[in-house]
């Protein structure tokens, strides 16, 4: 971790709180936009670079036009105060949990590239992806390779899914379109 | 200058610029109207293809290249999304 990477946190943290505290909806969404402006380029930091696409494509474009559609059908209550009002034994209680689940899971993560992690438990499986990724599919970056193309079947099954579960939406609200 | 010297001053930049994001970010906290939101979130979108940019160019990796330039093209959804939103008072797209 460097500079780069804990100013980053800083901003990825002040983001969500403000997104969190936010009473105005759309407000709220905007500084949502900031958040993953933040989380994109933390993810292209820690060399994920299929990740910050997706973060990119998803939380900065599609996400805003679905919760912007989502508050054209509802009803904003107009409101005097900026941030909302902070319930302090929640929030401890809230936060306590987080950091006791934190510290019991944290110490027991590998370091990035250990030679001790599951991924390596089977060192022929891996060697072999990670010679012939680039040979077998074109892929440059070899966790793209496994999502898009070894595990290409995996990812089309999802996309089915997803559509499947968008015509049911359909049919049972008995319209054509969407919007 | 030697190219690690080189590297390190696009990497101190990256975070120079990361500071000014926080910067931006009072703006988009505190800024009165929606509209001032917006545009501080608009400018925070820019910085970010800055950012990666230069990242790119330290770290010497330059397909983060092609995240900076999804977000170049992606920036310009939100703003006008939110426009749209609130000129017609309901439509989005």
């Amino acid at each position: 971790m460097s500079l780069v990477a804990y100013t980053l946190a800083v901003f990825i943290l002040l983001t969500a709180i403000a997104t969190a505290l936010f009473r105005d909806v759309l407000s709220a969404i905007v500084v949502f936009g900031a958040y993953s402006l933040g989380m994109a380029i933390l993810y292209t930091y820690l060399l994920a670079p299929d990740v910050a696409m997706t973060e990119a494509a998803i939380g900065a474009g599609v996400t805003t036009i679905l919760l912007l559609l989502t508050i054209a059908r509802t009803s904003r209550p107009p409101t005097d105060q900026l941030f909302e009002r902070i319930n302090v034994p929640a929030v401890v209680v809230v936060s306590g949990f987080v950091l006791v689940m934190l510290a019991t899971v944290l110490p027991d993560m590998y370091e990035v590239g250990s030679q001790t992690a599951p991924a390596w438990a089977n060192e022929e499986v891996t060697q072999y992806y990670i010679q012939n990724a680039y040979d077998d599919t074109g892929v440059q970056n070899a966790v793209t390779a496994v999502l898009a193309s070894y595990r290409g079947f995996d990812t089309f099954g999802e996309a089915v899914v997803v559509f499947a579960a968008g015509i049911a939406v359909l049919l049972v609200l008995k319209r054509e379109v969407f919007v | 200058m030697t190219t690690e010297l080189i590297n390190d001053i696009f990497l101190v930049a990256a975070a120079l610029f990361v500071v000014l994001a926080i910067a931006m970010f009072y703006r988009a906290v505190a800024g009165p109207t929606t509209q001032d939101r917006l545009l501080a979130v608009n400018v925070l979108g820019t910085n970010t293809v800055v950012i990666l940019a230069l990242l790119a160019a330290g770290l010497d990796q330059p397909w983060f290249l092609d995240v900076a330039l999804i977000y170049a093209l992606l920036n310009f959804l939100m703003a006008i999304a939110i426009s749209k939103f609130t000129v017609e008072r309901g439509g989005v797209l």
